[in-house]
């Protein structure tokens, strides 16, 4: 841009200019609807979290500021008189399960896929990718039965068990894209030096893939945060259930909500979420679309 | 392991003119490299093909055999029973009315994000100052775990204290609380229908524009320059070229966000529950009520399984459309 217009007659910058600066205006200006519909509601969640009681329900004053000083009562509300923490301790720990069990299983299956020319690799990896498609909607009821076989039934386990079903053929597909890309020559190099296939993979292939593995692993982490219907349909003890769940259904006693307290212990998940999912969502969009694109 | 199988032919000739020496060859088969490598494979393979398989597979044939038998939460052992939950769901008039409701949801919301995701692709594809904030900021809707953003929006659809509606009864649109011309979002039957409709468009439609970006970076430049050359108009590139080149895109975009839709229940779980008196009722939402809720679960996993002809071909699509990416 900078070297045309340095090269252009004189006159011509400033009419660039303008036509540059028009074109901005007339793109900002479409942009503007789409951002305010995609940003006000989590502006409206964050404000009626620490807002105090009062200041909620007034119609008569402008509801975008603050009326009365802000306050922190609502967060104190969830730690206090809520089993929160209970609900914090056990998303972390189903994110934690729910990422190892993914990647002990999907880097060596991803691997396997991308790697070693095994016949049948490609129908396999798709069977294996199939099964992200077939929705939680369908399996919800068999998977109730197959919970409460394991004993699993009112207990965060449950969800440990069951997520994996969808970040395993995720991960599985994201990772043997990833393991593609590595240059065989690397590996063949090693196995040379006298590693095994295995220590190949371990010790060349591994550090060099290090991207895909955190996607995957942020993948899987996420997940116990994102999903509703399977806690919802397995978990109906308080103290087990996870952030999304319990904020959703402890904080509405009949027709009492407590908005701001919901609306608290909903972001205080969900920010940090979609920041993270934020940073890596073009790297999960290219796993599940890469399809058409290249 | 030797150099032979780093090699990246995929039938490596040696190991098969030993294993067809047989007893002259001092190798047996299952000892070539090749051999060797399958076993290592597979191996890899096992634990993650056993989990989907004994976590899906298995799930998704014990929803078949539950939909035919009479189990219930309370009933440990079933008795077959045919095709009786299947009938008894399509006698009932909340069965139609969720198959309804999930058409008229999955095609409206599934257009509009089709609408809104191309328009916003097109702006954003274009080099602007501050374009990766904007980005970064406009595809919020679809970070934000779902039951997070559905809880947001059923405050801001309150019946009496919404925002939305201070805004509008502000700007002289709509009357004061209580008139008539006071919406209740959740609680007026179409109002409901196109409230819950509106949720999932809100959180699907940076997903839509996101995957067309990607889409439309993939056009190369080229083949619109020499377009250009050759003395197309805009609109004659726009329809001659890149509409061509990202409807398949579009196409999958749309396949993938379908499927999505179709088996989520926590908007209309959260924001309506069905109500009001079935007017959002969807059939996922009718499946944990029946299934799990009330502990039928041969007729909810019944339920549920009509989706599967809805699904399917969504999916055969989208499985096609992946064979064609690396091979």
């Amino acid at each position: 841009m900078a070297t045309v217009a340095a090269a252009a007659p004189a006159r011509l910058p400033r009419t660039e200019r303008q036509r540059s600066v028009r074109r901005h205006l007339l793109i900002y200006l479409g942009l503007t609807p789409f951002l305010v519909i995609a940003v006000f509601p989590l502006f409206w969640m964050a404000i009626t979290a620490i807002k105090q009681e009062p200041d909620l329900y007034r119609m008569d004053i402008v509801p975008f500021w603050f009326h009365l000083p802000p306050t922190w009562k609502n967060f104190d509300f969830l730690f206090h008189r809520t089993s929160y923490g209970d609900w914090i301790i056990n998303t972390m720990s189903i994110a934690f399960w729910v990422s190892a069990i993914t990647l002990v299983t999907a880097v060596p299956a991803g691997y396997a896929l991308a790697r070693l020319r095994l016949p049948a690799a490609e129908n396999l990896g798709i069977g294996i990718f199939m099964t992200y498609l077939v929705p939680g909607i369908i399996l919800f009821i068999p998977l109730s039965r197959v919970v409460a076989i394991l004993g699993f039934q009112d207990s965060w386990w449950s969800l440990v068990v069951v997520y994996p079903t969808i970040t395993i053929p995720f991960c599985t597909w994201l990772l043997s894209g990833f393991f593609k890309t590595v240059p065989f020559e690397i590996e063949e190099a090693a196995m040379v030096d006298g590693c095994g296939q295995l220590g190949a993979l371990l010790r060349v292939v591994l550090p060099v893939s290090w991207p895909g593995v955190i996607t995957a692993m942020i993948f899987s982490f996420t997940l116990s945060m994102q999903d509703f219907l399977y806690a919802l349909a397995f978990i109906s003890v308080s103290d087990q259930k996870p952030v999304p769940l319990g904020v959703a259904t402890e904080l509405i006693r009949g027709d009492v909500y407590f908005w701001g307290s919901l609306m608290a212990g909903a972001l205080l998940v969900g920010v940090p979420v979609a920041i993270v999912y934020n940073l890596f969502l073009d790297r999960f969009i290219s796993g599940i679309t890469g399809a058409a694109i290249k | 392991m030797s150099q032979l199988t780093a090699g990246r032919h995929p039938s490596s000739g040696p190991p098969m003119a030993v294993a067809v020496g047989g007893r002259v060859g001092a190798t047996r088969w299952w000892r070539t490299p090749t051999a060797r490598r399958y076993a290592f494979g597979y191996t890899l393979l096992a634990p993650a093909v056993l989990y989907v398989t004994l976590l899906v597979g298995v799930p998704f044939l014990f929803s078949l055999y539950l939909a035919l038998s009479d189990a219930s939460v309370g009933s440990p052992v079933a008795q077959f029973v045919g095709l009786e939950n299947f009938k008894a769901a399509l006698e009932t008039s909340v069965f139609w009315v969720a198959v309804r409701n999930t058409l008229i949801f999955t095609l409206g919301a599934g257009i509009l994000k089709g609408l809104l995701g191309t328009t916003l692709a097109f702006l954003l594809s274009q080099p602007f100052k501050g374009r990766r904030v904007v980005r970064g900021l406009i595809v919020i809707p679809f970070t934000l775990p779902i039951a997070v953003s559905v809880l947001g929006w059923k405050w801001m659809f309150d019946s009496q204290f919404s925002v939305i509606n201070w805004a509008l009864s502000h700007m002289g649109l709509i009357g004061g609380y209580g008139t008539d011309s006071w919406p209740v979002w959740l609680g007026q039957p179409t109002l409901a229908l196109l409230s819950v409709m509106f949720v999932n468009v809100w959180r699907g439609f940076p997903f839509s524009a996101i995957v067309l970006m990607a889409g439309m970076t993939s056009v190369p430049p080229e083949i619109i320059d020499a377009g250009k050359v050759d003395g197309a108009s805009f609109l004659q590139r726009f329809r001659k070229i890149i509409v061509p080149m990202i409807a398949p895109i579009l196409f999958i975009g749309s396949a993938f966000d379908t499927v999505f839709t179709l088996s989520d229940l926590s908007v209309v779980y959260l924001l309506t529950n069905g109500g009001p008196d079935g007017a959002t009722e969807i059939l996922p939402t009718l499946a944990y009520r029946t299934g799990i809720a009330a502990g039928a679960l041969g007729r909810g996993a019944a339920i549920s399984l009509m989706l599967f002809p809805l699904l399917l071909p969504l999916i055969v699509i989208l499985l096609r459309s992946l064979r064609r990416r690396q091979y």
